[in-house]
């Protein structure tokens, strides 16, 4: 180590320095030179690929363009008036809404009990872990291929229940079980995620104080209620917005296995997007869809910012 | 064992029945364990058992989790149907190429917003935060017109430029960020000592420290471009382009009827090679991804 | 900060830009030397893709100007979607395959470049043997703009060995009776599924998604999804509503036909009947049960035959038009025209006979095409198009998902059906 510093040190000096002294720079300038030049692919990045679409997004929307007719043509605020008489809105956002609080719930409910069980020092634990953090790093669409498989209507599920002397739903193809599909699929693919996240902060809950409260008799509900879980509140509420923006998200799912059906009754928002624009070709009303979208976010965001302040008190 | 114990003193009784309700409880545990691995497990054993299946098996009752007449026909057609080979060429080299840039991007950019002091730093790093509070989906449509009118439409590019600089991309110069706060400075400081530039300093002295935090957002980055599936399905269609996920919703005969078999062949082949790297380095990927969800 | 505004206005600006240059700059020069020419197609059987190149090669042999001709299939379940994405992305082929039921959306929005002028011009092309029926569905003004290469009957394939396993008679002995009927087939397709467990008639494609595949059946009851000049929802005139009923029947209660979700594939021996185009005799294994073809089976409106259309378009927004013409001239003249009817029954009225279509259904026999095939083309009807396929479609396949559950209001559907589509109309 102290052999090699030197030679590298010259190195670095010789191309620093040795080639253009034109101007001596300060060491603070030339510092914040190299600063710019480090984030500049970032933010020249994040510039070009979302802040200019954000802003066309916004152009887009006041136009129509029809692509075999090669046309692009200025409709003014059509395409937002069409959105408030849209009748299959209302349909969407509830279809939107439920997908997302019944995955946040049973994600969230699953994560925590998981990670409760897995807390302890047995052995065989890590198998466990493994198998139930696996789902995450299976391929998305094979995943979910899987599942539509097992829900055919003749397919293993329906098979097993049989077996025991069950006629299963056609899973797929019936309003309400097709959105129970749906998201149970999207719950095992990533509750291992959450639950590592809450083995985390489970593992970061001082003994000490587990300890005390069980020397004043406290019982185990109580002890998880009352001490466990306010001790993990910022990592819930971390998992609850990770999860919750993360199932706004979802489409991969959708497509695979319902194309937003029966009916329209699993077409979530980004679906619904991507099929006025990508399949209909009506790229102005996807891009006030777009807009919907990233409103929804922007709304979750600062109810993140305001639930940080008064809810999560073990912040540190 | 049962005469022994009635014969002996009764502490020691209450001591072994205290014993046997823990055990009891043990086995109780590990089957309640074992009954909710079920849904993490069976589909990918489902997967790869049913691949191997005859297709007159595929929808046998009662099912069957293995196959009497194993087949390998699946993988055959799977790789006449479609060119995989070439499909799975692209998302390896997608999702290299991605990794390898956001790594080299984020880790520059989060070692400058965390060390280095220069003006207009907070609003560059609000821009910046922009891209990690806009889902992708949401500039979806605008990018295709985008890409549609400078001829990109078609080819990879759209998903390499968009990926390795745009959203996916900051949450990895995040991590790095937080990383390199955490990072005691004294290194660094002696290096600067000795005359070295930022640029050296950033490469000899914070990169070489950084390696759990730079596997974290490899590991992450390459699991989020592997399952790319909006951005491809948008922006490619041609077969011999295709990324593998893509590629797997297209097993279909010529009028467009599924072939499961073959599908789920080539989803074990899309599946299995990951899911064998992250059994045999779980370690790094849960505390991996742990760590960069706290942090993130 | 100052630098931040000005990348963002930057950066507007240069994309700003290279959109609208994008969008402007479509056409581009006409005499190129080295003209690369690309045709998107739906088939990616290699037989077909053999021939299709073989054509090309012997045109690049005398056109020095066309450097090459490629077949590009796209998969068929979204094959239109892919293409309008194609076009949208700038990527335009300059030849493509169109299905007759999205035709209006091509033929009426100035996609596609008027080709009639060019096929009379052309010698030897002989464009007025190209049967009226045919080019009806593929004129802009009066002018043809896509060429119809493939005009298919859809007919119904019967499994006979299934047929005599629950102790039914066969097809052929059926229509020697006089009830080739659908009720009949239904009775049928019920009694092999109580016997054999096997499914009775399938209507292939459907899928309880592909609605429009249903055209085989209510056809036979007379009804139309909506009026001729696309104006009016039809879906709950009464005849649709008897047709509706019937499926419905025969789905949910006959246990006529598979179900939702269950797959059944006729050509692997597990249904008694499919309706289906007459192309697929090719997927009929050698070896296998014992089959016959016969026409659809007559509603209560009688008998009737459907045929299935395709046509072959030069794309306006693809980079070489003129080009493209040249070549479709080729493609389709008389000669290459008997070659195709190996698959694709020619719009030729001088092909249309059972000595060119006999040579290109090795599986099916003189008399299978003189009684099935010839009536079913002459006699056709195509399925009713309209401009929004893409949009219709799902919004009807939507509505209709109601439809499929046992206790399904048949009639309150097919209201429900055109409440939410006749805005699209």
């Amino acid at each position: 180590m102290a052999s090699s510093t030197p030679v590298l040190s010259d190195r670095a000096r010789a191309r620093s320095g040795g080639t253009r002294p034109r101007r001596a720079l300060t060491y603070r300038q030339r510092d914040a030179a190299a600063g710019y030049l480090f984030v500049a692919p970032q933010v020249l990045g994040v510039t070009a690929f979302v802040l200019v679409p954000l802003a066309l997004v916004v152009y887009f929307s006041l136009h129509e363009w029809n692509v075999l007719g090669n046309k692009f043509t200025y409709v003014g605020v059509e395409n937002f008036e069409r959105f408030f008489t849209d009748p299959q809105i209302v349909p969407v956002m509830q279809a939107t809404g439920v997908f997302s609080i019944g995955l946040v719930f049973f994600n969230l409910v699953i994560a925590l009990l998981l990670a409760v069980m897995l807390n302890r020092s047995m052995a065989g634990i890590t198998f466990f872990r493994t198998i139930f953090f696996s789902p995450v790093v299976v391929s998305l669409v094979a995943w979910t291929i899987v599942w539509g498989f097992l829900f055919q209507d003749n397919g293993g599920i329906n098979g097993m229940l049989e077996v025991i002397g069950i006629e299963g739903p056609n899973w797929l193809r019936e309003g309400p079980t097709a959105m129970i599909s749906v998201i149970i699929v999207q719950v095992f693919k990533n509750v291992g995620l959450n639950m590592v996240l809450f083995l985390a902060a489970l593992q970061g809950v001082p003994r000490e104080l587990t300890e005390a409260a069980t020397m004043d008799g406290a019982n185990a509900r109580r002890l998880f209620t009352r001490i466990t879980i306010p001790l993990i509140s910022p990592t819930i509420l971390l998992t609850f917005i990770i999860t919750i923006v993360g199932s706004l998200q979802v489409f991969a799912q959708i497509a695979v296995l319902t194309q937003g059906g029966p009916g329209i009754s699993t077409t979530v928002l980004v679906y619904y997007l991507f099929q006025q624009a990508f399949l209909f070709g009506e790229f102005g009303y996807g891009s006030v869809l777009s807009i919907v979208l990233f409103v929804i976010v922007l709304i979750l965001t600062v109810a993140q910012w305001q639930l940080r302040k008064r809810w999560v008190f073990y912040e540190n | 064992m049962k005469t022994n114990a009635a014969t002996i003193a009764a502490p020691v009784v209450v001591r072994r029945i205290a014993k046997n309700q823990i055990t009891v409880k043990r086995v109780l545990f590990y089957v309640a364990l074992t009954v909710m691995a079920v849904p993490f497990i069976l589909p990918t054993l489902w997967m790869i058992s049913s691949s191997l299946k005859p297709i007159g098996e595929i929808f046998a009752f009662p099912p069957t989790l293995w196959s009497a007449n194993p087949t390998l026909d699946g993988y055959v057609q799977a790789f006449e149907l479609q060119p995989f080979v070439r499909q799975y060429f692209n998302s390896l080299y997608i999702a290299l190429f991605v990794t390898a840039g956001t790594m080299f991007i984020s880790s520059l950019a989060g070692y400058a917003f965390a060390r280095i002091r220069f003006r207009g730093q907070n609003i560059l790093f609000m821009i910046v935060l922009v891209g990690l509070l806009i889902p992708s989906e949401v500039t979806i449509v605008p990018l295709f017109q985008i890409f549609s009118g400078m001829g990109l439409i078609n080819t990879h590019w759209p998903i390499l430029l968009v990926s390795t600089f745009g959203a996916p991309s900051v949450l990895a110069t995040f991590i790095m960020r937080q990383f390199f706060i955490s990072l005691p400075i004294e290194l660094e400081e002696a290096a600067r000592l000795d005359g070295l530039g930022r640029f050296a300093i950033w490469w000899r002295i914070a990169m070489p420290l950084a390696k759990s935090a730079l596997a974290a957002v490899a590991i992450f980055t390459f699991l989020a471009i592997w399952n790319l599936y909006l951005e491809p399905t948008v922006y490619l269609q041609s077969p011999e382009l295709f990324t593998l996920p893509q590629a797997l919703t297209r097993y279909a005969d010529a009028y467009g009827g599924q072939l499961w078999n073959v599908q789920l062949a080539a989803a074990t082949m899309t599946a299995l090679p990951v899911l064998v790297v992250f059994v045999l380095a779980q370690k790094q990927f849960v505390e991996g991804l742990a760590q960069t969800g706290l942090k993130g | 900060m100052r630098s931040a505004k000005w990348l963002t206005a930057a950066g507007l600006l240069t994309t700003a830009t290279l959109v609208l240059t994008g969008c402007s700059a479509a056409s581009s020069d006409e005499q190129a030397s080295d003209v690369d020419l690309r045709m998107t197609v739906w088939t990616s059987n290699e037989d077909h893709l053999a021939m299709f190149d073989s054509i090309a090669d012997a045109y690049i042999a005398d056109h020095p100007e066309i450097a090459s001709i490629t077949f590009d299939p796209l998969p068929f379940a979204d094959y239109t979607t892919t293409l309008t994405t194609q076009v949208a992305g700038g990527k335009s082929p300059d030849l493509a395959w169109i299905l007759e039921n999205t035709a209006p959306d091509f033929v009426d929005s100035g996609a596609l470049v008027p080709i009639q002028e060019t096929l009379e011009a052309t010698e030897g092309y002989e464009y007025d043997d190209l049967s009226d029926a045919a080019t009806k569905l593929w004129k802009s003004d009066g002018s043809l703009v896509a060429y119809p290469f493939s005009t298919s009957p859809l007919v119904m394939f019967v499994n006979n060995d299934l047929l005599a396993e629950a102790g039914q008679p066969t097809a052929a002995e059926l229509r020697g009776e006089g009830n080739w009927d659908w009720e009949s087939v239904s009775a049928a397709s019920s009694a092999v599924n109580a016997a054999t467990g096997k499914a009775g008639f399938v209507i292939r494609d459907f899928d309880y998604t592909s609605w429009d595949n249903l055209a085989s059946i209510w056809d036979g009851w007379g009804a139309q999804p909506w009026s001729d000049d696309g104006a009016t929802c039809e879906f709950a005139s009464d005849e649709m509503t008897d047709a509706f009923t019937f499926i419905h029947d025969a789905a949910f209660e006959a246990s006529a036909m598979p179900g939702p979700g269950t797959t059944a594939d006729f050509f692997a021996g597990e249904s008694a009947f499919t309706v289906t185009q007459i192309s697929r005799a090719s997927l009929l294994a050698e070896d296998g049960f014992s089959w016959d073809l016969l026409p659809l089976p007559a509603g209560p409106a009688g008998e009737y035959s459907i045929v299935g259309q395709a046509g072959i378009g030069v794309m306006s927004q693809g980079e070489n038009p003129e080009a493209a013409t040249g070549f479709l001239a080729y493609f389709s003249n008389p000669e290459n025209s008997a070659l195709l009817a190996q698959w694709f029954p020619p719009a030729r009225n001088s092909q249309l006979n059972a000595e060119t279509l006999a040579a290109a259904n090795p599986v099916l026999s003189a008399e299978q095409i003189d009684d099935v095939v010839v009536p079913g083309i002459l006699t056709g009807v195509v399925r009713q198009g309209h401009t929004d396929s893409a949009k219709i479609s799902q919004t009807v396949r939507a509505s209709l998902d109601a439809m499929w559950t046992a206790d399904a209001d048949v009639p309150a559907v097919l209201q429900g059906v055109c409440d939410a589509v006749d805005p699209l109309l």
